[in-house]
């Protein structure tokens, strides 16, 4: 357990010391959140519902440092590690690749734990946002929704060759998902045809369920987005833990 | 005599090219090992696939009786490693490389005494990035160290160091081989190799051209000082002018 909150200490300090995260996951959200108060204000998302625009997007803002932590930052610093051989020395230590990535994958949390707690108090305060639904429910799909996403990271940092391939399997995977999973523009707002495509990304799923857990809706299948999200989670740990390379 | 590290006809290939070609060797305990050879001989594949960070394709190793694929988190709790291309996070300071990579022992060293000897000891809080390129080698030495381990493996330990430093680190060394620790190094010094090791082994395009101490080496090739018979046993000689 020392180890565990040495190696988590240290790793984080050097993440916060690099910024990346700090901007995109923590400061970025926040950016977008003041961005669309101004332009909605504590309108209501649409006529005749008890909700507002800013509750609705919620979910969404929540999402960004999700994307940025699974999709960009947690692949792209295992990645990195690997390309320049700081796992290869690891790899003559006791310690285990397990524990590496849960430490890394700890960290990303942390920033995602960070934003939701910086994100809530500025809904409540700036646009008097509150949660229609169960915070339960949605502290739940929440989590779920980044651990999915997390673990695509992992999979994604596994077992990419070095860092320019995690690059760019993280680019493909980070800016179709943050431009149009409804994390930087609204769902609601876009053609009907392009909800049927982007509904297929995990993040999608996700963010719809803390949309609907956060403003009370009911779910219609909450079976699709439980399915997806579980599926991709093991699917991913599976991969990223089997198929690790120190090298 | 103990014998802690066991290589019987180590093989292995890069598609066509025979990097290691069916070395054996025996390290005893509290000896020092030093495998020479010119850049390019297999000495840093032949330390990799003793280690299990290459994957030989033919022969048996043991390290303290462990298999160092099969046994690798208990092997590696006794076996400091030193590489020769090593690197480190970024944005890391001396104290966090040293204090995380102690965490990772069950019996680690003090790292700052460490550090103190090996003459690295005001650094301790600057960027490991800003050090010179002398005492990141040293930084990288102490790091091997700091398992308190049986046995350490340094490959090409004393490259970028300066004279005085070298000295130093062979001190070090030295006192830590009477206390019982195996070395294995690999050097292309070969004041250093002389002063330190017990038994060398000469590699020559990945096969080996001698196997025994300096004082035989220069028996057997005929030389009086070391670093002649070390190029003609390598097969590196110079032509008389």
């Amino acid at each position: 357990m020392k180890l565990f909150f040495v190696l988590l200490k240290n790793e984080l300090k050097l993440n916060i010391r690099n910024m990346n995260m700090v901007i995109f996951a923590v400061i970025m959200p926040l950016v977008v959140l003041l961005i669309l108060g101004l332009l909605n204000g504590t309108k209501p998302a649409s006529d005749g519902v008890d909700y507002t625009f800013m509750e609705q997007s919620f979910g969404a803002l929540c999402a960004i440092s999700i994307c940025a932590g699974g999709l960009m930052g947690l692949p792209l610093l295992v990645s990195e590690y690997r390309e320049r051989k700081i796992l290869k020395r690891f790899k003559v230590t006791p310690v285990s690749p397990i524990k590496l990535l849960v430490v890394e994958l700890v960290i990303y949390i942390i920033y995602c734990l960070v934003s939701l707690i910086t994100l809530i108090p500025m809904l409540m305060i700036f646009y008097k946002g509150t949660i229609h639904g169960s915070w339960l429910a949605f502290l739940g799909s929440w989590l779920l929704t980044m651990i999915s996403t997390l673990s695509i990271g992992m999979m994604v940092g596994g077992i990419a060759k070095d860092t320019k391939i995690a690059s760019v399997i993280a680019s493909l995977l980070y800016f179709p998902m943050l431009i149009f999973s409804g994390t930087t523009l609204p769902f609601e707002k876009m053609p009907e045809a392009m909800q049927k495509i982007v509904s297929m990304f995990p993040l999608t799923q996700g963010i719809q369920l803390m949309k609907a857990t956060f403003l009370g809706l009911s779910v219609d299948n909450i079976k699709v987005p439980l399915i997806v999200m579980i599926t991709v989670t093991v699917l991913c740990t599976g991969i990223s833990v089997k198929c690790f390379k120190w090298e | 005599m103990e014998e802690v590290i066991k290589v019987q006809q180590l093989t292995k290939n890069y598609d066509n090219v025979t990097a290691v070609d069916n070395i054996s060797l025996t390290v005893e305990k509290g000896t020092v090992f030093g495998l020479l050879g010119p850049n390019g001989a297999g000495k840093s594949t032949t330390i990799e696939c003793i280690l299990g960070t290459k994957e030989a394709d033919e022969g048996q190793v043991s390290i303290l009786g462990y298999n160092p694929k099969k046994h690798r988190v208990k092997l590696f709790q006794k076996v400091g490693v030193q590489f020769q291309e090593s690197d480190y996070q970024p944005e890391i300071k001396v104290s966090e490389l040293c204090e995380e990579t102690a965490a990772l022992y069950k019996n680690p060293v003090d790292w700052r005494e460490l550090c103190r000897q090996f003459g690295i000891g005001s650094k301790i809080k600057n960027p490991v990035k800003s050090l010179s390129g002398g005492e990141r080698q040293r930084l990288f030495i102490v790091l091997a160290l700091i398992p308190t381990p049986e046995v350490v493996f340094l490959d090409e330990l004393t490259t970028g160091l300066d004279a005085k430093a070298r000295r130093d680190v062979w001190k070090i060394l030295s006192s830590l081989k009477e206390k019982g620790l195996t070395v294995f190094l690999t050097s292309h010094f070969m004041d250093e190799v002389e002063a330190l090791c017990d038994k060398i082994c000469i590699l020559k395009k990945g096969k080996v051209a001698f196997y025994g101490t300096v004082e035989q080496a220069k028996v057997v090739s005929g030389c009086e000082k070391f670093e002649d018979a070390y190029l003609v046993l390598s097969g590196q000689e110079v032509d008389e002018e």
